[in-house]
């Protein structure tokens, strides 16, 4: 793993020269590409996701759960153009959220762990999108494309939008408590021991949403200040760490098995010998 | 792969921060992130109170302050024989660690009967999770302190796995354990401060 050992280091700096020019470069030989492609999914996706929930569908922070009827059709009404249009960019964009998990899969499998756990994650997390995510959106695209049905059925469909939304947030508690446990016994130190806790800090959340089925109005419903507020910071903050932390285990990464580096290195690696690892 | 070199000041690095605080440094983020959620939701609890203090005094009145007395106690005792085996594991007494272990084990026991006792009780006089505002923050912020709890047994089993062997015997792991143990104690303390006692 030493490049000093190995003694056929060949240092490989990336050429200088205009921003397109590099990037052709690590596209082209840069043995981390898929890598870095699947963390700037992340981050893309994330935007997106602000700029669809939060901007165009104003669906975050979720509007109230003790509307009556007349007030939920008015709202689709208000909201019918920005719906649509947002929840088409999700319909088109659901596959960006499958190289987040790969990556964080990766890293899983980049510890001393055994590899029960990158799958399980894979797997919880990849079905945890259905009602963690899409059912919303595909809910309130029917409810905003069928304007003309009666307005209890459109009630039912908003009820039936944000409590999968809001309320199913329990589906990724499990995979939050696998990550941390594989962070906890890991001894490759890909990742901070408080990392591994704050995934519990966020599984917590989620247990915290579920009086969201009960109260209509309130700190406890899923526009309130405990269980939509509240969690949403601590989520914010989870998100935005481990963001961070997949770049750093990207920057550090070896292809090797043993522990990881504690810095980034440059290139220093002979590309082919690196890329031959890389496999 | 291994270099030893690079290692020290990584040990070394430890050895600093084991001087400020006992056990993983990691295990002190995580009770500050956790210390700043709970004061967040008594915050929001308290915000609640000032706008209709007479239900909550009414509401509060309903509770036995002399279980939410015992609790306090029997949680306060589970953190003195916490404290009583790390302070034994340090000296190398493990049996003695292994016993206060065991005993922090069987006062948290006592400290989830009573809870359910508690709220079997509050229930059976007819007050639920969305009876009124203060019984909603009385069941949440008791539930997920309970479940904090029921966490804390995972990290006793740590420690008590850990003190069983001597090839363990990990002393930064029991103190990583006593510190989370602690905390979730110093949480109940301002949880019946909050719940019982303000008025």
């Amino acid at each position: 793993m030493s490049t000093a050992a190995t003694g056929t280091v060949t240092a490989v700096e990336p050429p200088a020269g205009s921003p397109l020019h590099r990037i052709g470069w690590h596209w082209r030989h840069n043995p981390k590409r898929e890598l870095w492609l699947a963390w700037w999914t992340i981050v893309a996706f994330y935007q997106l996701y602000v700029l669809v929930f939060f901007v165009l569908t104003r669906t975050q922070p979720p509007p109230s759960p003790g509307w009556d009827a007349a007030r939920v059709v008015q709202w689709f009404n208000h909201n019918h153009d920005g719906v649509l249009i947002g929840f088409a960019i999700i319909f088109l964009i659901t596959g960006m959220t499958a190289p987040p998990n790969a990556l964080i899969a990766y890293s899983m499998r980049r510890m001393s762990v055994s590899r029960v756990f990158a799958y399980t994650y894979l797997v919880l997390y990849s079905l945890s999108a259905i009602p963690g995510m899409l059912l919303m959106c595909i809910v309130l695209t029917v409810g905003a494309m069928r304007p003309d049905r009666n307005a209890n059925l459109i009630s039912w469909l908003y009820d039936f939008a944000f409590l999968s939304f809001e309320g199913t947030m329990g589906v990724f508690l499990i995979g939050s408590l696998v990550w941390m446990v594989a962070i906890l016994i890991d001894k490759n130190r890909v990742f901070p021991k408080w990392f591994g806790y704050l995934n519990l800090c966020n599984a917590l959340t989620e247990v915290v949403v579920s009086p969201a089925w009960i109260f209509k109005r309130g700190v406890f419903a899923w526009n309130g200040l405990i269980a939509w507020w509240i969690d949403m910071v601590v989520f914010a903050v989870y998100t935005g760490v481990f963001i961070v932390l997949l770049r750093k285990m990207i920057q550090r990464e070896d292809f090797g098995t043993g522990p990881l580096p504690d810095a980034a290195r440059p290139l220093d690696l002979d590309l082919s010998e690196w890329a031959e690892t890389a496999r | 792969m291994t270099d030893p070199v690079a290692k020290e000041p990584m040990a070394e690095n430890r050895e600093k921060s084991a001087e400020f605080v006992p056990g993983q440094p990691d295990m002190w983020a995580f009770v500050m992130f956790e210390a700043l959620v709970f004061a967040s939701y008594f915050v929001v609890y308290m915000i609640f109170r000032t706008r209709s203090p007479e239900l909550y005094l009414q509401s509060q009145a309903r509770l036995d302050l002399r279980i939410g007395v015992v609790e306090t106690l029997v949680l306060l005792m589970s953190s003195w024989s916490m404290a009583r085996c790390v302070k034994a594991s340090r000296a190398g007494a493990f049996r003695s660690a292994l016993t206060n272990a065991l005993f922090t084990v069987l006062f948290g026991v006592v400290f989830l009967v009573a809870k359910v006792f508690e709220w079997a009780r509050v229930i059976r006089m007819g007050f639920g999770l969305s009876t009124n505002e203060f019984f909603s923050h009385y069941f949440f912020l008791t539930g997920i302190h309970f479940l904090h709890l029921l966490i804390g047994f995972i990290v006793l089993g740590v420690v008590v796995y850990q003190l069983w062997s001597p090839g363990r015997r990990s002393q930064e792991l029991i103190e990583t354990g006593a510190t989370y143990w602690h905390t979730v104690d110093f949480l109940w303390v301002l949880i019946f401060a909050l719940l019982y006692v303000v008025r």
